[in-house]
């Protein structure tokens, strides 16, 4: 028995200081951000740009870097907030102001994605990519069917929804739920009125008979494979899940249906730490990913909206006539950006959200 | 193993200070341990059920701008008025009876099964059982999307069934049945495992006995085997009702539109609406129900039961 | 001897066909060319291939199996002294600070650890991880010990302590022996519970620490790859061949030997 104890404690140390040795001394640039939307290409440069290595870590929402930061946590120096988070951190007092002088490259960024609401002038954070939230479909089934695919009313409309009854799901997310049921209702996004809010609800809670799920993970793979026919998603979700039909060889295509009412838009901002163990490589990565080059990188990976000028000659070509991801002027008024919630508001949205998912 | 007890040693006479500190060594540890890194915390976000929000997350500064203290009974206040909050409650608490009791119907054969099987094979029994729980959840979960898919040989069959009786076709995904299914799944280990514990101790001689007096088999079990085996069952239906009770992720994977259950609810308000105090209150209330609900369950066992080790003593 | 029934066979049977479907996809799946766990496309070993170029993958599947190596023994020994306590004094403090955790919310424990760090200025690693998992395993490992104890004959340990045997002595040569099938029974709960443990993990990793499960989480949006198959399948085979190696060495370790 001692022999084997010893064992596993010989073994446990053992792993343990491969592990921990590369923490010490080097140069490292901690990293906060979403999986899978940092190019291995562009991680390789940038280590050789500036000596140093780059430890990622991840988080797949908003929120749990929210969480985790309200809790006290540290150690990281950027993180890769959207717009509404920023908000909120800034407000909070969480991040580092950014020297102007030290990113150069941020011209490179068109001028509507600058200086906006959530952080005036800049101060702390530059844009990184985008992604909208819109509707996903199978191009041939929803062909068959004979349904719309560019307007909210096919995820709300129960003369549309019968047909596709059980094959349908819509994100698993409050505020993107309630976004697109005010935009369908022809409301602001960002309305907070609480009579408008009572409407959505209504909405929502007439069409949810018919969605199979609410679901913000799995809702990629069953459209890929044929099981979901129509989902409520991110762009960029929806964007992978064509790329891995057609890899998988499937007959449909997955196409994106920007709605005509509107949609979200979300902003993915860099920020530094105001506790950052290395605000230097931090701020040299942020003028780093605005060199055009280097922020295509990411949209050719996975077809993320892209607010770099200087990217445009580095995307592909069918990605920029793709109006999900390069949306036109005109679609591109109808896009909103999430404003961040006061506390009672949230508070409130809450509660009607916990009311739908109760199945009341 | 062939212990030699040791009759040299110390007297006979347990001395009172030996036990005392005896008693010490053994509560110590594990009483430091868990009111360091378990109690305190803890304690930190029961208060934290008392404070306000923070506006942008987490929590307010507990002194306000007065410098006086900010507690109030806000947070419970929601939960005791709204009563959308206690609905999702009960639905959780179904969930969870329904879960720990097809845990206890597919772990018993197993438990017994292994307990009675020869000794060289019992290691290996109980550790293929334990087996697929070392490779991770998530994919687990999604093997179990693929096996109850509309396009997988169960759903079809079930369907095909539904249309000979003229019923309409189901979808096994993203529904209760699935949340259900994947509830027994990720919590049968943990009954188990406790039942092999109890059932593996049990003399079969009192069973030979039992039969060489006249009692069938259901008699049996039921009159020795499962009174007997109680405190397996107790502690494995813990071990299971009281995380299933707050478990989120299976509904949120591959749950239905009406399968949001307490622990979405309170992940939600961590998350979403960044209302720590009301999370901490829905947390409490979870915990002391699910406590309450184990205490009582203990009793009521002890009570109908009387005391189990005293069943036990004919034999040697 | 009396045969065992054959509806228990059958029972029980079925019972590990519920438990293993699901893990023979898992590990199938690993060989799937596809890069979705959704349905069969062909064979491949690619995964497998790029598992091992996966350095992040790797190293966090090492950072798992250290803390659930480290997590269970240090809760075991723990949880069994736990276990004899409330099973032989009467206390009214410890069984809540055991039971409690398990029923608290992953989420609520893993939020006040964080704070109660944070506080402490103590550095978020492998060591919060492996503190916090102690934390909530003890009390998997208590109930079982327990349980076990509360259907053990006393009268065993009593003959021993008559004989002149030192509570100690009674206990090792004694009582642990009966209850090492539910000591055991405990570690491999616990090491169960280490290995995949998300939310409680979440929030006591540092800022570069990552565990299996928190980076297979993180992939979630993105589609969870085969290549988490394949480290799954051998992270599974991993802690089997350490077992086998265990019980090699240490013989008497499953068994309970009192004849």
């Amino acid at each position: 028995m001692q022999r084997l104890v010893l064992l596993l404690a010989a073994l446990a140390t053992a792993l343990a200081f491969p592990l921990s040795a590369g923490a010490a001394g080097k140069d490292e640039f901690h990293l906060y951000n979403w999986n899978n939307y940092l190019a291995p290409e562009t991680v390789k440069r940038f280590e050789e740009f500036c000596k140093c290595t780059v430890v990622q870590t991840y988080y797949s929402d908003n929120e749990e870097l929210l969480a985790k930061l309200s809790a006290g946590a540290k150690g990281y120096d950027m993180y890769v907030p959207t717009s509404n988070a920023v908000q909120a951190l800034i407000k909070s007092g969480r991040l580092k102001p950014v020297d102007k002088a030290e990113v150069p490259n941020l011209k490179n960024i068109e001028p509507r994605y600058l200086n906006t609401s959530f952080d005036p002038g800049n101060k702390y954070s530059v844009p990184y990519a985008m992604s909208t939230t819109i509707i996903g479909y199978n191009e041939e089934k929803i062909k068959e069917l004979g349904l719309p695919t560019d307007t909210w009313a096919v995820i709300f409309d129960p003369k549309y929804l019968e047909k596709v009854k059980g094959r349908v799901t819509v994100l698993d997310s409050a505020n993107e739920l309630f976004a697109a049921a005010l935009k369908y209702l022809g409301y602001s996004a960002n309305d907070v009125d609480p009579k408008h809010w009572d409407e959505a609800v209504a909405v929502i809670k007439k069409a949810k008979p018919y969605w199979a799920a609410f679901n913000a993970s799995s809702y990629i793979k069953e459209l890929t494979v044929g099981n979901i026919w129509l989902v409520h998603g991110y762009s960029n979700d929806i964007f992978q899940a064509n790329l891995d039909a057609q890899a998988a060889g499937r007959k449909f295509r997955i196409l994106q249906g920007m709605p005509k009412e509107g949609a979200v838009l979300a902003v993915d901002n860099m920020v530094i730490d105001k506790s950052a163990p290395r605000p230097d490589l931090a701020i040299k990565f942020m003028n780093f990913m605005l060199e055009g080059q280097n922020s295509a990188e990411l949209t050719n990976l996975i077809g993320s909206g892209n607010p770099n000028m200087a990217a445009v000659k580095f995307i592909k070509p069918e990605l920029l006539k793709n109006p999900a991801i390069f949306p036109d002027k005109a679609v591109a008024e109808k896009l909103e950006q999430l404003q961040d919630l006061t506390g009672a508001q949230r508070r409130l949205r809450n509660k009607l959200w916990t009311g739908i998912k109760a199945g009341r | 193993m062939g212990a030699a007890v040791d009759k040299s040693s110390a007297p006979a006479v347990r001395s009172a200070p030996n036990a005392k500190l005896g008693k010490w060594l053994v509560v110590g540890p594990p009483l430091v341990y868990l009111l360091l890194f378990f109690a305190i915390p803890t304690l930190i976000m029961v208060l934290a059920s008392f404070r306000t929000p923070g506006e942008f997350g987490g929590l307010a500064p507990l002194f306000d701008e007065a410098g006086k203290l900010d507690l109030n009974l806000e947070s419970y206040t929601r939960f005791f008025t709204e009563s959308v909050y206690a609905e999702v409650f009960l639905k959780s608490f179904w969930y969870a009876l329904l879960t720990t009791l097809l845990c206890l119907a597919l772990a018993y054969p197993l438990a017994a099964l292994i307990a009675k099987s020869p000794k060289r094979h019992r290691n290996l029994l109980l550790l293929l059982v334990i087996l697929p729980f070392w490779s991770n959840f998530l994919i687990r979960i999604y093997a179990w999307m693929i096996i109850l898919g509309p396009q997988a040989v169960v759903a079809r069959t079930v369907n095909a069934l539904l249309a000979t009786l003229g019923r309409e076709p189901v979808s096994l995904l993203f529904s209760s049945f699935a949340v259900l299914i994947c509830l027994v799944y990720v919590h049968l280990p943990f009954m188990v495992l406790p039942l092999y514990a109890n059932l593996e101790k049990h003399d079969p001689t009192l069973l030979d006995a039992a039969q060489d007096l006249g009692a069938d088999a259901w008699q049996r079990f039921w009159r020795i085997t499962f009174p007997l085996s109680l405190p397996g069952v107790y502690a494995g239906a813990a071990l299971v009702f009281i995380p299933a009770f707050g478990i989120f992720a299976i509904p949120d994977i591959l749950g239905g539109p009406d399968d949001s259950l307490i622990g979405n609810v309170i992940k939600q308000q961590f998350l979403e609406t960044r209302d720590w105090p009301f999370g901490s209150v829905l947390s409490i209330v979870l915990t002391v129900v699910a406590l309450a609900l184990a205490g009582f369950a203990a009793w009521v066992g002890r009570r109908s039961l009387g005391n189990p080790s005293s069943a036990k003593g004919a034999d040697a | 001897m009396r045969k065992r029934p054959v509806w228990l066979w059958i029972a029980a049977a079925a019972g590990y066909a519920f438990l293993y479907v699901p893990l023979v996809i898992v590990v199938v799946y690993s060989f799937n060319d596809s890069r979705l766990n959704a349905e069969w496309v062909g064979f491949t070993l690619d995964w497998y291939h790029k598992l091992f170029q996966n350095e992040e993958m790797l190293a966090a599947a090492g950072n798992s199996l250290v803390i659930a190596l480290v997590a269970s023994l240090a809760s075991t020994l723990l949880g069994t002294m736990a276990g004899v306590a409330m099973y032989r004094y009467k206390l009214r403090l410890l069984p809540i600070l055991v039971l409690t955790p398990i029923a608290i919310p992953e989420i609520l424990m893993g939020v006040s650890l964080l704070i109660f760090f944070v506080l402490l200025n103590f550095t978020l690693g492998l060591v919060s991880v492996a503190i916090a998992h102690i934390a909530f395993c003890i009390g998997f490992v208590a109930i079982v010990v327990r349980s076990r104890l509360a259907g053990m004959d006393e009268s065993l340990t009593e003959a021993a302590r008559d004989l002149g045997a030192t509570p100690w002595n009674a206990f090792r040569y004694v009582t642990l022996p009966l209850i090492m099938p539910g000591v055991i029974a405990g570690a491999l709960m616990a090491f169960t519970l280490s290995i995949d443990d998300f939310v409680i993990t979440f929030f006591t990793a540092g800022a570069g620490t990552v565990t299996l499960p928190l980076q297979i989480y993180s992939m979630i949006k993105i589609a969870v790859t085969p290549e988490v198959n394949a480290v799954s399948t051998l992270l599974m085979l991993l802690t089997l061949a350490l077992i086998i190696i265990a019980s090699r060495l240490s013989p008497n370790l499953f068994s309970a030997e009192e004849e």
